[in-house]
């Protein structure tokens, strides 16, 4: 580690690494120094000035190289004449700064009173008043009077809308570029820019549809006052009444962390409601960023729409019940299934949730199955992130492979961190069918045919031990590419490996077999069991880590399992609406969700759940981070959480589970799964200080993400961390066949999933049933834009609209998930036309 | 469609050629000024081409021809006069001359004359003080310097454009 400096600020004396500026050495000091324009997480620009301090150096004499003393035998230190800016000043060895004398209050005073020379000062009916740094500051240090006339002030533009989610209000802009800095620097999207200069200067986006980024939701966070604010929270509520209760997000396996706020009010019938989602910092998840589908689709929780009680099917209708009535029924008849009741469930649910469905499940000898569509959870626990990663220790000599998944759209925090990472250093390899936004910073960049995702793997492992895979004809073609070749030396040369694989262009089998040869690449270049290093699935929902975790496994074929079963019941997922084709007609029929799904309307038992917000429990993250979430508002009445439901389930079947909290649960876990040993909900709360430290009084420094307070969770050891030993035997591959087209499912991120589509400011976003397609082989199938075509797959078809789409693959169609087309894995299609527009 | 690309295939190709392949948006200010010698403002489709011919967003585009007061996002006349009215110049009668050459053509500075031919605006310094009043125009062939300027000059050569065909 280099040399530290040392310098002292208001007296105190500070050691910082070189390269420090004031502003972060003085914050490491307790000391706030006030900014607007820089931020800890960008670089420094020094443009608002607000930084200003005083800063003195030790004189040097020049011919001796000797510091200079006064007659005291103390260090002559020399003061520059004017202020100068904290944030873009590195810390230099000796260096005297003083952030409290009159003349920087003075400097202070000046700067606040330019900005606010044309700022509306409309702070009662801002969205940012009262956690507003502008506003702060100016009660801090401002001057209480304004030397300028009212009505000399220049006005401009209050309500643009950038786009449907971000609103701008030109007069309070103060020109910071932190928005437009985030949006270059951060998450490369440069979709809003300044435009002209001076006090002419403005915000604005000309993309199409404005403001076009999945994270622009960050910048209201760092924009440090009410310029731009969101749909969702414009004129919602006061900062001030907001109680903020700690989640989790569960729309994708990253497990970025939350803070729900809310309040009590008359406009919801005097309950609690959700006012707004807003990001908690973990700088081993999701630093102080989330996506804005974390951000704006949780509106799913307080729809309408939602189930308030207990139905049961009489006289063909229906019909509500007690709880009692229901819980009855659903024990008899599972009890008189026996071995013939069928469990499915999905990733959605917490790990209580699951465990204490498994249990029940087993203890009755059911069967019980995962709802998923990709495999590998399993090889995951072996082989998965070790304890003690985090991907941002990923740098110069690392490497990370990307592999069958579009990282920006299936889970938009991990695309992020693994784009900082290669600007650390990180070499990337980014392998897939198809182009996808990661490709922009891969060094490596692989395509290759669907299906063949496997096989590519195996031929790098083939190239780095001549010993696997010993003539397998599948993979010749591949390891004889030249840059396979050097992959597999950036491989070989890796300090820290880190795998994402995803499921497109294979189903549950084919993905399942990818994870066991990315497993078998980790052991081979000896990576597998340390951190930062490790095997990440980009699992379709928050949980299905967790899942298989707890015993969960997809079944071989859904269809004849859902056949042969008696009794069904389906928890969290709603296989009829995926595939409205999926005969569900067993004897009896048990539905628990949030809403009346079309499975639900198929049931003859309904059990209506309590969502993430109303609740605790704990989610399981790709990294195998085990997180916990709390409620945010009381839970409805009428509904329960599953694993309360599944305990009454249980107690009326004579079988004890706990059910008084998801707390007692996580402890039966951990009794019982080995991995989940060392979890309990005390541990998942524990806290340490993070860098940098945002969310406190200088809301100026980090903007209003929020600092944790209530948990950074658990990494869950992997078995080779364990030591135990490394059981992947080498798949069987297979050649590339099959004549015809293809259709490949892959996953967008604005998919039209029953936790999406209730959430109305979304609603422009969502991809609808299209299917994409390259102009070549357009014309090769006779279709043509806009097109609307029946897509049949064997038994089943979908009407979809043809959208022509450069980066699809010759002889490929794709669809995406989530939308009503019942394709869940890659399989041969026929198109027919059957209207032209 | 890129129609500034199929027009000028070849110059926006040479002025490509002048960059490093993977520098491409470095060629930005000679492509906004080729876009505006064409349509004589930059329109926001010529932002959405160049951006589409650099690899970069309209956005980015939009910020430099904003920071540019020699880049226009508004049609104007086919000849815009920009009389200097900055203090040295202000001090040698600028601001009597733009009035009164104003009056000449029957406009409000920032208008344009009814034929379309001439608009005039008021910039500040163009680095000619001691030959004020000074004007430059921008011509469809490019930019030019008029000095120690009289309004009759100044209408004789506003007449020369108007015979032009
Ligand atoms: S909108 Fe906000 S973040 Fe963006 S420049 Fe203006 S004040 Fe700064
Ligand atoms: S990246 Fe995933 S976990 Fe994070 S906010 Fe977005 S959807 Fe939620
Ligand atoms: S100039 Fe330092 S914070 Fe803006
Ligand atoms: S002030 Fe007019 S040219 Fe300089």
């Amino acid at each position: 580690m280099a040399k530290l400096v040392t310098l002292t600020i208001d007296g105190i004396t500070v050691q910082v690494p070189p390269g420090t500026n004031v502003v972060d050495a003085a914050k490491k000091a307790g000391i706030d120094i006030p900014v607007f324009c820089y931020h800890p997480k960008m670089e420094p620009v020094g443009m608002c000035r607000m930084c200003l301090v005083e800063i003195g150096r030790p004189v040097v004499d020049r011919a001796t190289g000797e510091l200079v003393r006064a007659d005291d035998g103390s260090v002559k230190i020399q003061f520059s004449p004017k202020l100068e800016t904290a944030c873009t000043t590195p810390v230099s060895e000796g260096m005297v700064v003083i952030n409290t004398s009159q003349k920087v209050k003075d400097g202070r005073e000046d700067i606040l009173e330019f900005l606010l020379t044309s700022h509306p000062l409309d702070c009662p009916v801002c969205d940012k008043g009262g956690e507003c740094p502008l506003q702060n500051l100016t009660m801090e240090f401002g001057s209480g009077q304004s030397r300028y006339i009212y009505d000399e002030k220049m006005h401009s533009a209050k309500h643009v809308p950038l786009g449907d989610l971000i609103y701008l209000d030109r007069e309070r802009c103060i020109q910071c570029a932190r928005c437009v800095r985030f949006q270059d620097q951060i998450v490369d999207d440069p979709v809003i820019g300044f435009y002209n200069r001076g006090r002419a200067l403005e915000i604005v986006t000309y993309s199409e549809p404005g403001f076009d980024s999945i994270f622009s939701g960050n910048t209201t966070d760092i924009c440090p006052v009410g310029a731009l604010t969101t749909a969702d929270f414009r004129f919602g509520a006061r900062p001030w009444e907001l109680n903020a209760a700690a989640s989790i997000c569960t729309q994708c396996p990253v497990g970025c962390n939350l803070t729900i706020n809310v309040r009590r009010e008359a406009i919801s019938q005097g309950r609690m409601a959700i006012k707004r989602i807003m990001p908690r910092q973990n700088e081993w998840v999701n630093e102080i960023w989330i996506c804005d589908k974390g951000r704006f689709g949780y509106h799913y929780v307080e729809s309408e729409e939602r189930l308030d009680q207990p139905l049961v099917r009489k006289d063909g209708k229906l019909t509500p019940v007690s709880w009692d009535e229901a819980i009855n029924l659903v024990s008899m008849r599972f009890k008189q299934a026996g071995s013939n009741l069928l469990t499915l469930v999905s990733g959605r649910l917490s790990n209580e949730d699951l465990y204490n469905i498994r249990k029940l499940t087993d203890s009755l000898n059911g069967k019980s199955a995962l709802y998923t569509q990709m495999g590998g959870g399993d090889v995951v626990a072996q082989v998965g992130m070790s304890t003690g990663s985090n991907l941002a220790n990923l740098g110069k000599g690392d490497v990370i492979l990307v592999i069958a998944t579009d990282l920006h759209q299936e889970a938009p925090i991990w695309w992020l961190r693994v784009k900082q990472a290669t600007e650390r250093g990180a070499q990337l390899i980014v392998a897939n069918a198809r182009s996808t936004r990661l490709d922009r910073y891969a060094k490596y960049p692989i395509r290759y045919a669907y299906g063949e995702q496997n096989n590519l793997i195996a031929a790098l492992v083939q190239l780095i031990d001549p010993q696997k895979f010993v003539d397998a004809k599948a993979i010749k073609h591949l390891s004889e590419q030249s840059i396979i070749k050097d992959t597999a030396e950036a491989l070989k040369a890796a300090q820290n490996l880190v795998i994402f694989f995803g499921n497109e262009g294979s189903g549950v089998a084919d993905s399942q077999v990818l994870a066991q040869t990315c497993a078998i690449l980790l052991a081979t270049t000896n990576h597998a069991g340390k951190p930062n290093n490790g095997l990440i699935p980009v699992w379709q929902r928050a949980n299905d880590q967790g899942a298989w975790d707890m015993g969960w496994r997809p079944p071989t074929d859904l269809s004849t399992s859902i056949k042969e079963a008696n009794a069904l019941y389906i928890v969290a997922c709603d296989p009829a609406g995926d595939d409205p084709r999926l005969s569900l007609t067993p004897d009896f029929l048990v539905v628990q969700d949030l809403y009346l799904t079309p499975t639900a309307k198929l049931a003859d038992v309904v059990l209506p759940a309590l969502p993430f917000t109303e609740r605790e429990g704990s989610l399981t993250s790709g990294e195998r981070r085990v997180q916990r979430y709390y409620p945010a508002i009381p839970g409805r009445t009428g509904a329960l959480a599953d694993f309360a439901i599944a305990a009454q389930i249980a107690k009326a079947c004579g079988i004890t589970l706990e059910e008084r909290s998801a707390a007692k649960v996580m402890d039966a876990i951990a009794r019982e799964n080995a991995d989940y040993a060392a979890i309990s909900y005390t541990e998942l709360a524990n806290v340490e200080e993070q860098w940098p430290i945002i969310g406190r009084a200088d809301l100026y420094y980090g903007g209003t993400s929020y600092e944790n307070k209530q948990g950074l969770g658990m990494q869950l050891q992997n078995a080779v961390q364990k030591g135990e030993p490394f059981q992947i035997s080498l798949p069987e591959l297979v050649e590339q066949s099959g004549e015809g087209l293809l259709a490949v499912p892959i996953t967008r991120l604005y998919d039209r999933g029953n936790t999406l589509i209730p959430s109305q400011l979304l609603r422009t976003h969502l991809v609808s049933t299209v299917m994409w397609i390259n102009a070549k082989e357009a014309k090769q199938q006779g279709v043509e834009e806009h097109d609307v075509v029946q897509i049949e797959c064997g038994e089943t078809s979908a009407l979809v609209t043809v959208e022509l789409e450069d980066a699809v693959p010759d002889g490929v169609v794709l669809v995406p998930r989530s939308v009503g087309i019942p394709i869940s894995e890659p399989c041969r299609v026929r198109l027919h036309i059957t209207e032209r527009v | 469609m890129n129609t500034l690309l199929e027009k000028y295939t070849d110059e926006v190709q040479t002025i490509l050629a002048k960059y490093p392949p993977d520098q491409k948006r470095s060629a930005l200010m000679p492509l906004l000024y080729l876009a505006q010698r064409e349509y004589g403002y930059i329109s926001k489709q010529a932002m959405n081409e160049i951006g589409e011919i650099l690899d970069i967003t309209a956005t980015e585009v939009a910020s430099v021809v904003g920071f540019y007061t020699l880049y226009h996002d508004q049609p104007a006349g086919k000849y815009r006069i920009q009389v200097c009215t900055d203090l040295p110049c202000a001090l040698r009668g600028s601001e009597e001359f733009l009035k009164q050459l104003c009056e000449n053509l029957g406009i409000q500075p920032g208008e344009t004359t009814a034929d379309g031919l001439v608009t005039v605006e008021e910039v500040t310094c163009l680095a000619a003080c001691d030959r004020s009043p000074v004007f430059q125009v921008q011509t469809p062939d490019g930019l030019v310097y008029h000095e120690n300027q009289s309004v009759e000059n100044a209408m004789k050569l506003i007449r020369t454009w108007q015979s032009k065909p």
